[in-house]
């Protein structure tokens, strides 16, 4: 097996806070790819992909920004990203062109699939969310191929596998934690002892899946599919099983974050979202680093929530429609969220993998479920990207759609970049056979 | 108090009958659910009456919600085993977590939890001498005893999976225990991994309606006995049958309607009735979102986190004891001026606080106009906002989940803002005028705002006003036809809606099938809905219909 020497493990402590907890370990070898073998350069670490959504929408008056490609400024609403300006590129212009018959339904469906919100039917996606397709993908070979996390108490996901197929957040940290550095986390460079009640347990679901087998064939095609999402899972149980029996890579960043507290409770009503979303951003960054998964999706918040923000005389989605012009409150509410986007974003540049970071490794899609609120409106959508890709995507520009394309067009820029070859992206008026070919390197 | 006035004339009364689609025993026992007679005298059996109503009957495999996974742990192994908190969130669709459980799909977490909770409760269910005995039927004479771990395997596990395991089954789980039992060196550690395996595997995690061949229904198919079993045992229990109801569908008995009648009966006198009928309830008026209700507390001073959850249980009292004590008409529900209330509840309704901890029946200030389930906190909060109240909300309950009208989603492009209060326009009512003025806004907005604006008396965590920014509410409106003065006549007009009962109907109708119903239900809805208007509203007697109707028994094509 190829090992790589790399440079000193960088310390995150003063990036996230004191929060994390150093594990001093010697850097013994990098990433393996699906070969078994070491990535042969700093610019092939694994692609790693992210989706940070919030709920109700921007005010694109004062999110669209002046300029076009490499020269362009910050706006009132993107202000909070400046510290990761050359980092992020904005989209702009774009339209999600899947039609728009339900209210905060088909903007988010239509963006994060590039299909039709399904007639008559409740929210639910007709084919897998992006982070699902990415994932079916590049995170085959990771101890969990997604990981979904809300931060809205009662924030839900928008990560779909196909109709009714949810990927539920993780809204409490505490689990969140428990689940990735929990007792089933294996240590970079620590050696493996055999647990013989790991076989066991390969025994069981070696009986459970042939339940799911015997009773597939008795049910009609909707309710074979239903269990064979369900054996979906149990072969993402066998591969954890798998993965504790392996000496794990060492990985120069990995640390175990600090472990969050039990319980974030509401301050005057208003749950504490940007403490929430900082200890969920802490503990993604080091399962992407600690190569525990390679795609996750952040639902910061969710359509049509109506949280009470810090100061706000109403919940969010009240205030996007009975606000009067300008709406300070939910301009507030945009720049609240952006400022926790930036923490993210942040804390993936400040992990140094190789000879660049993190970010540079990734794509990270920031989106919402509409574009301005009080309209429901789907064109003038708001869309960042941040990351690189490993060099696929340009960074730090402004793309600015000369006439209203087609949102899709980003799906199929992120998914090639990602290393997926596919002609097209989307289906019905979502369907693009061209990507975003000025963001593209 | 005032009257209630009369609403438009009363639907004309309709004969009740089910279908005798043919001269088959199950049709003439489905046509007289309630004592029926020996099946002997079928052949003879009158022609069938003109327009019978008939059923699309449908198959699939739901998946247990939450809340039927905890009760079947609690039902199988006691109430003294914790099943750990973290289970896939239950997904509601067509207004039932019944009916999203029969289309959604699992996800790879919800798995995980599945997995983690099936041995954090094995190794409950086997940690006391007691336990060891009533769960292995046998003892063991060795770690690997495979005779023992069969025995084993078949006893629990017709339990757990409702229904008899084939031989291979049998064999598979029994080499499970007994490969456990030889790496830890004791049988019941290993027993605890055949405990695990039953309750991860999808014969325990979802309950298949496949169906049997049947040539005298309409569709063809059946629910077969041990399917009927737990259809009846989920619908009415919301947890796993007993042994006693897994013996009548070893017996065979559970494809004849009255024994069916006889089991669900029997059923409805358990306590676990009294849960289940509250799951409907909660999922019904989605009393499940009183956990996480959002209020403003410097507006709302009175809101706590404890009101949701105890404003729920005041509403799910009122369902159950007018439902299994009382035994009245459903539809008073709406007017008691009776309710339960615990010290946070009375507080708010000003009425003096029970004794002694917990919840106590109290009548409702004179003075008041509160009445009923519309003037309840759970509902007042519910259908509200975090720092106002909402008429809209409140009137799209009443017309969609009450009355079963259709609101269409809310248009696109157009501006929504209500504007503030202003000394012209005080109150919500004269804040909404856009919304019933514009014909673009009233065409749905007449459906809804002038129920809720009945509601107006009460704010956005229900406490009762009678003004609302220094200007008098007037709470008058009119509801198909029928004129209300306020929150009371409003009551009376809900509850004497003639549409309130054929909608409760069809709701349970569809929480008892876990299917949205096809039209060609729609005539044998409508039979049971005539039947429970002839029989006074009383909920058990409409569970029991439900129970024997055909929609219920009997199996159709899967999707």
């Amino acid at each position: 097996m190829k090992t790589k020497k790399l440079d000193r493990r960088t310390v995150l402590r003063g990036l996230m806070g004191g929060a994390a907890v150093a594990i001093g370990l010697p850097a013994l070898e990098i990433f393996l790819n699906d070969n078994g073998t070491a990535y042969a350069g700093a610019d092939s670490f694994p692609k790693r992909f992210g989706i940070f959504f919030w709920g109700n929408g921007n005010l694109p008056d004062k999110w669209v920004p002046a300029g076009n490609g490499p020269e362009w400024e910050l706006t009132e609403q993107l202000m909070p990203l400046a510290a990761v300006k050359e980092h992020i590129t904005v989209v702009s212009g774009m339209k999600v062109a899947t039609g728009n018959s339900v209210p905060h339904g088909s903007g988010p469906v239509g963006m994060l699939s590039g299909a039709p919100y399904p007639i008559g039917d409740e929210t639910t996606f007709a084919v897998p969310s992006i982070d699902q397709v990415i994932a079916n993908e590049i995170g085959k070979d990771s101890r969990f191929k997604s990981i979904e996390v809300g931060v809205q108490p009662d924030a839900y996901s928008l990560s779909y596998n196909g109709p009714h197929s949810v990927n539920p957040p993780e809204t409490s940290p505490a689990a969140l934690f428990k689940r990735i550095f929990g007792p089933g986390f294996v240590l970079p460079g620590q050696n493996t002892t055999p647990d013989p009640k790991l076989a066991l347990r390969q025994s069981v679901l070696d009986a459970v899946k042939s339940d799911a087998e015997r009773l597939q064939q008795k049910l009609g095609s909707a309710d074979k599919a239903r269990l064979e999402q369900h054996l979906e899972g149990v072969r993402g149980l066998e591969k954890q099983i798998q993965k504790m029996q392996e000496n794990p890579p060492s990985l120069e960043a990995c640390l175990v974050p600090a472990e969050p507290k039990p319980e974030y409770p509401e301050v005057d009503g208003r749950p504490p979202l940007s403490e929430i979303s900082r200890v969920m951003s802490d503990i993604i960054v080091m399962a992407l680093a600690c190569d525990q998964t390679r795609v996750f999706s952040h639902w910061f918040s969710s359509p049509v929530n109506n949280t009470l923000y810090p100061d706000a005389t109403a919940g969010h989605h009240q205030l996007t429609h009975d606000e009067p012009d300008p709406q300070p409150q939910v301009n507030s509410i945009v720049l609240y969220t952006m400022t926790e986007l930036a923490y993210l974003v942040n804390a993936l540049n400040a992990v140094k993998e190789g000879e660049s970071t993190l970010l540079d490794h990734m794509a990270l899609l920031v989106t919402s479920d509409v574009s301005y609120g009080r309209a429901h409106s789907i064109e003038e959508y708001p869309i960042l990207i941040a990351g690189s890709a490993n060099g696929a995507l340009k960074k730090g520009v402004h793309y600015k759609s000369p006439a209203s394309e087609n949102t899709s067009k980003v799906l199929l820029t992120l998914s090639r970049a990602m290393g997926l070859v596919f002609d097209s992206y989307g289906q019905g008026a979502g369907l693009v056979n061209s990507s975003l070919s000025a963001i593209e390197v | 108090m005032t009257k209630p006035r009369t609403l438009r004339a009363p639907p004309p009364p309709k004969r009740f009958g089910w279908p005798l689609a043919s001269s088959s025993c199950l049709a003439l026992l489905l046509a007289v659910s309630a004592a029926v007679g020996a099946c002997a005298d079928i052949e003879e059996a009158p022609p069938p009456p003109p327009n019978l109503p008939t059923v699309a009957p449908q198959s699939g495999a739901p998946r247990l919600s939450i809340a039927q996974y905890r009760n079947a742990v609690r039902d199988l192994f006691g109430a003294s085993v914790v099943v750990p908190a973290a289970l896939e969130p239950d997904t509601s669709l067509s207004g039932f977590v019944s009916i999203g459980s029969a289309q959604s799909a699992i996800s790879p977490r919800g798995v995980e939890q599945y997995e983690e909770a099936a041995y954090a409760i094995a190794e409950q269910a086997l940690s006391t001498q007691a336990q060891k005995a009533a769960l292995v039927p046998c003892t063991p004479k060795n770690p690997t005893d495979e005779e023992c771990a069969r025995a084993f395997v078949e006893t629990l596990g017709r339990r757990v999976w409702r229904r008899p395991l084939a031989g291979d089954e049998v064999t598979q789980l029994a080499a499970v225990v007994t490969g456990a039992g030889k790496t830890l060196g004791d049988f019941y550690q290993g027993a605890a991994f055949g405990i695990a395996a039953l309750l991860q595997a999808p014969s325990f995690l979802y309950r298949p309606i496949v169906g049997e061949a049947d040539s005298t229904s309409p569709s063809g198919k059946r629910l077969s006995n041990y399917e009927m079993a737990s259809r009846l045992s989920f619908f009415l229990w919301n947890s796993t049958p007993d042994d006693a109801l897994l013996d009548a569908a070893e017996r065979g008995e559970l494809t004849q309607p009255q024994a069916v009648r006889r089991e669900a009966e029997r059923l409805l006198e358990d306590p676990r009735a009294r849960l289940a009928f509250r799951n409907f309830v909660t999922e019904y008026l989605r009393l499940d979102l009183l956990d996480a209700l959002s209020k403003d507390p410097t507006i709302f001073t009175y809101y706590s986190p404890d009101l949701g959850p105890a404003a729920r249980e005041e509403t799910l009292l009122n369902f159950e004891t007018l439902a299994f004590d009382r035994q009245t008409d459903f539809r008073d529900v709406f007017i008691s001026q009776r309710t339960f209330v615990n010290s946070k509840l009375a507080s708010m309704y000003q009425v003096a606080a029970p004794a002694a901890d917990g919840f106590a029946e109290v009548t409702l200030p004179a003075d008041v106009p509160r009445r009923g389930l519309l003037g309840q906190i759970s509902f007042l909060s519910l259908y509200a906002h975090p720092t106002s109240s909402s008429a809209t909300l409140r009137g799209k309950v009443v017309r969609s989940v009450l009355l079963c009208g259709e609101i269409p989603p809310p248009p696109v492009d157009v501006n929504t803002a209500i504007p503030e209060p202003s000394p012209n326009a005080a109150t919500l009512r004269d804040r909404v005028k856009i919304h019933l003025e514009d014909p673009f806004c009233a065409s749905c907005h007449l459906k809804m705002d002038p129920i809720g604006l009945g509601l107006e008396n009460f704010d956005g965590i229900g406490r009762y006003r009678a003004t609302d920014n220094g200007a008098t509410i007037d709470a008058s409106g009119e509801l198909d036809g029928a004129e209300f003065g306020g929150p009371v006549e409003l009551a009376y007009t809900v509850r004497n809606h003639p549409d309130l009962g054929p909608c409760f109907t069809r709701r349970v109708y569809q929480y008892a099938t876990s299917f949205v119903e096809k039209a060609a239900d729609d005539d044998a809805i409508a039979a049971l809905a005539a039947r429970f208007e002839a029989n006074g509203f009383k909920v058990k007697d409409l569970l029991l219909d439900i129970a024997t109707s055909p929609g219920f028994l009997l199996a159709g094509e899967a999707p």
